[in-house]
């Protein structure tokens, strides 16, 4: 190949690749608004992107999967998490997870809270192509439904964040009490209670409700924990 | 040395080791906390500051070697004096500046918050003054005696493509899928894009001058591949929107662009070891040329293999955001930029130093040391990918229970990554006490 040639071969790849890129961004930016919910993108949002920055957050923590891996991704948190727990939490990261790795309090206001939390909420809605992936266990296990309640239990259990405040037979957080045997010690009626409306047995604690369960989730998770004895 | 201004690469070079050494010992206090989970420094460094103080100065000390390396290699290729060796001056003390201030601004908590780009607005106002100062004085150069070579037409390019992609990462969006969007503009396309072309421009000049092969030959290849480089690497960029809110067609384009970005890495390697045989010279800097071809092979690896390993949307899914990540990272800067900015040190500063044939024994310690240890700190770093991958993703355990079981891996990443550090000291030693060989003195 002679010199001139490879000069033309780089002219034109370099020229169709950014033909190629221009056009996809052109059309990208156009359908983002539709992909991320841009009816929703309120003030306190975007107060709350600012506060994600100013604080950032976005280098112990991925987030849309980037970012630094010292901490969970919050792509999805605002949906993972009811909203008085991710308050409770940026409000004292250390009395609500007392785990040996730990997020150091960011001293934010209420208001900062509030615009944060709207923002992980907000984020929680962009549509990413199915990312992050449903474990691969958990749907395995859900096609073959029927008698595996117990299993969707446990993933619901470790999905849901409960291991980082609960443990079981020596695995998970030590904020709430060692559940390995709580099935002998409760009725099924008093964790259901307890999981959809903890303030009902203890005003004061700090376990968040999970309300937003479904009647079959909550079922399913109870007849796992009532059946740890 | 044929002029006497290339000399202004040598406070650029001194920079660029200073903050070397100090790039990984924040790379080190960053692996200690995956090591222990407990940190005592939580209030004083916590991770956020300690990761965003390692990952910008791997970029500055980087930029600082370019353009020493750039100012080395331009009124060679010129023919010429460069343009103004005060400009070059003036340009080094004020980003040497501005570079303290940020990171000074940094350990007191002053972020922009986008990784990589944490510079607040009026400190990356700031850098793209530098890079037009740099960008100027290299044009004008070149300009002065208006012969443009190959070389010096992709490396402007490259610069300017540097300094223009820098742009789409300055402003505060609302739409965070819009704000990443534009930020990997900057961060993809500059070391998938400009830097590439920077280096292989620095690459070809400094192969050149060990080898003495033919100009056209070397001209001709370095065509080839930055147009293969390009070809893949704009489009490319699709491979980091799969997930980020950007429309689906990205899973394909980005797939199969991507695909194929190893191969202009590859043509780099065989290009280098053709060199490498064909040399019409008896190679007396050995090291510079170990640098050299290691380089394009640790650069063929890191960027190529483990790039490729990840880069499918089948298999992206499950690896994006974990420590598989951080593995590439790691070996794809030190394979591609940083054994490029060695190279270029070993090969450039006997010369600055006017030493006709320096001491290389430490060099190679250096190199032995450093690329050992930093493929030991790249598998750890794998395996405790794979085995977060496995937990969280696949099991669905929570986040920190998975990170429990990483942390025999996170063992061995510190220990290694003490290891390379006390390579990157040898190196830092090295550079300052350069002299001539024994037998040379004879």
């Amino acid at each position: 190949m002679e010199k001139s040639t490879a000069k033309r071969l780089f002219i034109w790849g370099t020229l169709i690749s950014t033909v190629i890129f221009i056009a996809l961004t052109y059309d990208t930016l156009r359908q983002i608004p539709r992909r991320t919910d841009d009816a929703g993108l309120t003030q306190q949002v975007v107060a709350g992107k600012w506060v994600w920055q100013k604080k950032n957050c976005n280098d112990c923590h991925t987030i849309l999967g980037i970012g630094g891996y010292y901490a969970p991704d919050l792509t999805k948190e605002g949906k993972l998490r009811p909203a008085d727990w991710l308050k409770k939490f940026l409000k004292d990261p250390r009395a609500v997870m007392p785990e040996p790795r730990q997020m150091p309090n960011q001293h934010l206001t209420d208001k900062q809270i509030d615009d944060l939390v709207a923002f992980l909420q907000w984020v929680s809605n962009i549509h990413t192509n199915g990312w992050p992936p449903q474990p691969e266990v958990a749907s395995a296990n859900e096609a073959a439904a029927s008698s595996s309640e117990l299993s969707r239990g446990r993933l619901l259990f470790s999905s849901n964040g409960c291991t980082a405040c609960h443990k079981i037979n020596g695995m998970g957080g030590n904020v709430g009490p060692d559940l390995s045997h709580v099935g002998a010690r409760r009725d099924p009626q008093w964790i259901a209670q307890q999981i959809s409306d903890p303030a009902s047995h203890y005003p004061i604690n700090l376990m968040p409700s999970f309300k937003t369960l479904s009647k079959t989730q909550l079922d399913e998770l109870v007849q796992y924990l009532s059946n740890l004895k | 040395m044929k002029y006497q201004t290339q000399k202004v690469a040598y406070p650029y070079f001194i920079l660029a080791t200073l903050l070397f050494g100090l790039q990984v010992i924040f790379g080190l206090i960053t692996g200690a906390k995956y090591a222990w989970n407990v940190d005592p420094l939580m209030h004083i460094l916590p991770f956020n500051v300690s990761r965003e103080i390692h990952i910008n100065l791997l970029v500055v000390w980087l930029l600082f070697g370019f353009m020493g390396g750039t100012y080395y290699m331009i009124p060679e290729e010129s023919d010429t004096e460069l343009y103004s060796p005060t400009l070059a001056y003036v340009q080094f003390w004020l980003f040497a500046i501005i570079g303290v201030t940020a990171i000074v601004g940094y350990l007191l908590g002053w972020s922009w918050g986008m990784p990589f780009t944490e510079q607040p607005f009026i400190i990356k106002v700031g850098i793209v003054i530098v890079a037009l100062m740099f960008l100027y004085n290299i044009l004008m150069t070149v300009l002065k005696n208006k012969k443009w070579t190959t070389i010096e037409g992709v490396l402007v390019a490259g610069l300017t493509a540097l300094a223009v992609m820098f742009l789409f990462g300055m402003f505060f969006m609302k739409n965070l899928s819009t704000q990443y969007f534009f930020w990997w503009w900057v961060i993809h396309l500059w070391v998938e894009g400009a830097w590439e072309l920077i280096a292989a421009a620095l690459m070809a000049f400094v192969m050149m001058k060990l080898t003495n092969v033919d100009r056209t030959v070397v001209e001709k290849w370095l065509y080839i591949e930055v147009g293969l480089v390009l070809f893949t690497g704009i489009t490319g960029t699709g491979h980091h929107y799969y997930w980020i809110g950007t429309p689906a067609y990205w899973l394909w384009f980005g797939a199969i662009f991507s695909a194929f970005e190893p191969l202009p890495i590859l043509f780099m390697v065989f290009d280098t070891l053709r060199m490498a045989r064909e040399k019409h010279l008896q190679i007396t800097n050995r090291l510079a040329m170990y640098w050299a071809v290691g380089g394009t092979i640790m650069h063929f690896f890191g960027a190529g293999v483990w790039g490729f390993a990840q880069t499918l949307p089948q298999i992206n899914k499950w690896t994006h955001g974990t420590q598989i990540t951080a593995a590439h990272g790691h070996f794809a800067f030190f394979g591609a930029y940083v054994m490029l900015i060695l190279t270029l040190v070993y090969f450039m500063m006997p010369q600055i130093k006017g030493l006709k044939n320096y001491n290389q024994t430490k060099g190679f310690v250096t190199f032995y040391t450093t690329v050992f240890f930093m493929l030991m700190m790249v598998l750890a770093l794998t395996a405790a990918g794979i085995v977060q991958v496995y937990f969280q993703r696949i099991l669905g355990f929570d986040y920190l229970t998975a990170q429990s079981y990483m942390h025999l891996w996170y063992g061995v990443f510190f220990v290694s990554g003490l290891c390379f550090v006390s390579g990157v000291f040898l190196y830092i030693y090295d550079f300052f006490t350069l002299k001539e060989a024994r037998s040379a003195i004879n």
